[in-house]
């Protein structure tokens, strides 16, 4: 069947989604929870696009093209949505986002640098039991990718989406850390995670993630607690 | 997007297993920082493991070999590598003017290139003027190379990993792949969450079975039996493929006589597994339209693992269930190139493609590529070559990336051996249990130190890009390979590895359209015609024998090696786990060792509970060969009756215990099945085995 993106006409097959057409179509659209490993997820409302006919912005990742459907992935409407989304993802951060996060890069294409909304941010709490994963869950912002690389790349089932709003958060095993989850160290979680929550030791601590590396007193201290 | 991070990032080829895991390797001021998966491998389609993936450290340990030793008294000294090639040139040409090409022999290693082993067997066969080369497939997949040639014509994979995305049902003999092969383990696991029906049969309890229809524990070393009852139930039940059978195969009626005897409760007698499990399972694959079949070193390193994998061949056929998308036999292979390394020649009986050194057409057309005179007799396999230098006939070795003295079978026979050459050369990356033995050791180079290809348990020819320079005074394998040889007279003539991959294609029809452009980043699936048009499915339409008929064969369940008595009344089955790789080489100078740091004994309640033992305690393994100490892991995976260990640390020399028996087409070691007794010790220090006074 034939969609039309931006003026570019393009013909998909059954079943392709509005975010395949734009690609497709060379059009960019923004995205945080997708990950092409993945089934679409729908959850960060990051690539929200206008169709032709709808009366909202629909989300292209998980909205299914239509024969003769018109997608506009600049409308003013989706684009101001999509940027007060990312803000909003943004305001809970204690930092900015390392600038070769995904996070970053699609904040930075948006314009958007900050946030209007100062206020309570999330607590810095970083877990380095594991010898190749960590956590630095203050950057968390719950998209779910790295729950369902374990799930649905790897296979294993150790991560666990926790929490409710604000404190909402990611957990290996029972909140017991990576080594005594059922996690294989496959890293998947940290290849896909778009923000640095899960990354690997040795780009933290070699100060390679951007930032200085993890602060000791604060890990000993976290460590002490569990 | 990560230009800031990172210096360069290099996409290449893993080398651990054989799934064959496209990499990204990013760099940082000479060094390997990350690995993430390439999200367009074929194999591994944006995937790998913590080997891949994290396993990189032993690049830069301090124990690297950066400089050329030379044996001085007991110990080592540093050399130049003009001295230590002067040296190995000269030892060389004097031992072959002594004792005639014979004398010598060498080792390719499948986990270096292609174009590395190439250059070894070359190296043996076109400056030496012997066919004394083998590598270490003898040890792992060389009855699935053997057993597939009889069978269906070539040695390798019939299908791909992506045929498991189309089989409705997958049975899985001998192989852990979510402990081995990982990424084929975790694409296992998402298509039987997606339906796909599994049927695991392992002595152990692996962890795909939890994801699985049916679990079979045949008693170790009785697979023959559990593959001819499955073809009994095929055949009684009508899941054949009559037009399949006539049409396309050779021997059917010796095979339907024999497999008259092979009932279901036949059977149980022999394996233990239950007769309804049987016939449950023979149906679950009989009713399948597409079914896969994939095994592993739990079927080869067996005495008759050749004509298991054999017997593995009648049941696709039977069923029509081969050479169709979804239905493929897959033997997933251990090394990243152990395919590869057999692939080029590196073996003593065959050239490149597996075309026999007898055979005076191919004997003809490499003299004439070389110019030298070639060898028509056949060479020693690695255990023929042990028996030899003990004999006193072999007297020089040149062995590299491979620690026979840690990885093969009798340990205490390969110290003999090695002790009793005249000459050994050992090229690796690491001082090892091997080099001890050794005149000179050469520094080579890791697999993200080089270029060259791969070729995956797919058949697939993948390219490999260094990403970071050997350490210190470290050469490619590849170079120092191709020197020796000109040293001693046989200008190869390459510049580069690519040099050497022309000349592969050039010389064998199989891999004719092979290049280093073509290959690009998805890589070929031999054979690869002179248009470069490779082959995902074989035997779509005929077989690769002069007949091009599928051949079945008739054989019957025989009894293993070695057994259970009174005296030693445990068996023993070895394998490896996740974290570690085979002689934990590399993953020993990892961080793995902070998730994984011993080899530790599997055994079930039952005979921990009637031997005294309990979980964590320390307890004596006995063979008929030799004797370790293991600390003890109680565990339900296991069967009563059967215990297991891995071969990680060189501290355990799990291979003490493993005698001579080996499979008997091919001399594969059966690891699988060692006779042992097992009793607590008291917490002394463990014994340490003398081994330079054997």
């Amino acid at each position: 069947m034939q969609v039309t993106v931006d003026g570019v006409a393009v013909e998909v097959s059954d079943g392709a989604t509005v975010l395949e057409a734009a690609r497709q179509a060379g059009s960019w659209v923004p995205t945080l929870c997708f990950d092409d490993r993945q089934a679409p997820f729908g959850a960060c409302r990051a690539c929200m696009v206008a169709v032709d006919g709808a009366a909202k912005p629909v989300p292209a990742c998980t909205t299914v093209c239509r024969d003769g459907m018109t997608v506009d992935t600049n409308d003013p409407t989706a684009r101001r949505v999509v940027s007060a989304v990312v803000e909003l993802v943004m305001s809970e951060l204690p930092s900015p986002p390392a600038p070769h996060t995904e996070l970053a890069q699609v904040a930075t294409r948006l314009g958007v640098s900050g946030s209007r909304w100062p206020g309570v941010t999330h607590q810095v709490e970083h877990d380095l039991r594991h010898p190749y994963l960590a956590f630095e869950h203050e950057l968390c912002i719950s998209c779910g990718r790295c729950v369902r690389a374990c799930d649905e790349v790897q296979g294993t089932f150790a991560l666990t989406a926790v929490g409710r709003g604000f404190g909402a958060n990611v957990a290996a095993g029972i909140g017991s850390g990576f080594l005594d989850s059922a996690c294989v160290s496959c890293g998947a979680c940290a290849d896909t995670c778009p923000t640095d929550a899960i990354t690997e030791r040795l780009l933290l601590d070699g100060g390679i993630n951007g930032g200085p590396p993890p602060d000791a007193p604060r890990l000993r201290k976290r460590l002490s607690t569990t | 997007m990560d230009t800031e991070r990172f210096d360069r990032t290099v996409t290449t080829t893993c080398g651990y297993c054989g799934v064959g895991c496209r990499l990204e390797a990013h760099v940082r001021q000479g060094r390997i920082v990350s690995i993430s998966p390439a999200s367009d491998g074929p194999a591994n389609r944006g995937h790998t493991c913590l080997k891949g993936r994290f396993a990189h450290q032993f690049t830069r340990s301090r124990e690297r070999l950066t400089t050329p030793l030379i044996r001085e008294g007991d110990g080592f000294r540093p050399a130049s590598w003009e001295e230590a090639y002067t040296r190995i040139v000269s030892e060389l040409q004097r031992i072959k003017g002594e004792h005639g090409p014979d004398a010598i022999a060498g080792l390719a290693s499948s986990r270096a290139t292609n174009e590395d082993c190439y250059a070894m067997a070359r190296l043996m066969r076109g400056a030496i003027g012997t066919n004394n080369i083998d590598n270490c497939s003898r040890v792992c997949h060389s009855p699935t190379s053997f057993a597939m040639r009889r069978s269906f014509g070539l040695s390798g994979a019939t299908g791909s990993f992506d045929d498991i995305d189309h089989a409705d049902v997958a049975i899985l003999i001998g192989v852990n792949p979510t402990q081995g092969h990982p990424v084929v383990g975790a694409r296992i696991k998402q298509a039987a969450l997606r339906g796909c029906k599994l049927i695991t049969i392992d002595p152990r309890r692996i962890e795909l079975a939890d994801y699985g229809e049916l679990h079979l524990s045949p008693r170790p070393g009785t697979n023959a039996a559990v593959v001819l009852g499955l073809c009994h139930v095929v055949a009684r039940d009508g899941y054949t493929d009559p037009a399949f059978i006539a049409e396309r195969t050779d021997g059917y009626e010796a095979l339907s006589e024999l497999l008259a005897n092979y009932t279901p409760e036949a059977v149980e007698e022999i394996t233990g597994i239950p007769a309804a499990d049987i016939e449950r399972a023979a149906h679950i694959y009989g009713e399948a339209n597409r079914a896969s079949l994939l095994w592993g070193l739990g079927v080869t390193e067996h005495k008759y693992g050749s004509e298991v994998v054999q017997l593995i061949c009648n049941l696709a056929m039977m069923t029509g269930k081969v050479g169709k998308v979804g239905s493929a036999l897959l033997p997933l292979r251990g090394q990243n190139n152990v395919q590869g390394s057999s692939d080029m020649g590196a073996l003593p009986d065959t050239y490149t493609a597996y075309r026999p050194v007898s055979d005076e057409a191919t004997a003809r057309q490499f003299e004439q590529a070389w110019g030298v005179p070639l060898s028509r007799k056949k060479g020693y396999t690695i255990p023929q070559m042990f028996d030899a230098a003990i004999a006193g006939d072999l007297k020089a070795m040149y062995i590299f990336g491979e620690d026979v003295a840690q990885t093969d079978p009798d340990t205490a026979h390969v110290v003999a051996a090695l002790e009793n050459l005249e000459f050994l050369v050992c090229q690796d990356i690491f001082e090892n249990e091997t080099s001890k033995y050794a005149d000179v050791i050469l520094p080579a180079s890791s697999f993200l130190e080089k270029a060259g290809t791969f070729i995956n348990a797919e058949r697939r020819f993948q390219l490999v890009e260094p990403a970071i320079d050997p350490p210190g005074g470290a050469k490619t394998d590849f170079e120092i390979i191709t020197t020796v040889s000109r040293m001693l007279g046989h200008d190869m003539g390459f510049e580069t590895p690519w040099d050497c991959l022309d000349e592969i294609a050039r010389l064998t029809p199989q891999y004719a359209g092979v290049s280093r452009e073509r290959i690009g980043r998805h890589g070929l699936q031999w054979p690869v015609r002179a248009d470069g048009s490779d082959s995902p499915v074989l035997y779509d339409t005929f077989f690769d024998n002069p007949e091009l008929l599928g051949k079945f064969a008739a054989l019957p369940y025989k009894e293993p090696g070695d057994a259970a008595d009174d005296e030693f009344p445990l068996i023993l089955v070895t394998g490896r786990v996740l974290q570690h790789y085979n002689a934990g080489t590399m993953t020993r100078r990892t961080s793995n060792v902070e998730l994984v740091d011993k080899d530790v004994l599997e055994i079930h309640p039952t005979d921990a509970a009637r031997l005294w033992v309990s979980d964590g305690d320390v307890v004596s393994l006995r063979s008929r060969v030799g004797r370790i100490e293991l600390e003890a892991h109680v565990t339900e995976r296991i069967q009563p009756g059967h215990v297991f260990t891995t071969f990680h640390f060189p501290e355990t020399r799990t291979n003490l215990l493993v005698g001579q028996s080996a499979d008997i087409n091919t001399s594969c070691p059966e690891y699988k099945v060692v006779a042992v007794d097992v009793r607590p010790v008291s917490e002394h220090p463990a014994y340490v085995p003398q081994l330079a006074a054997i």
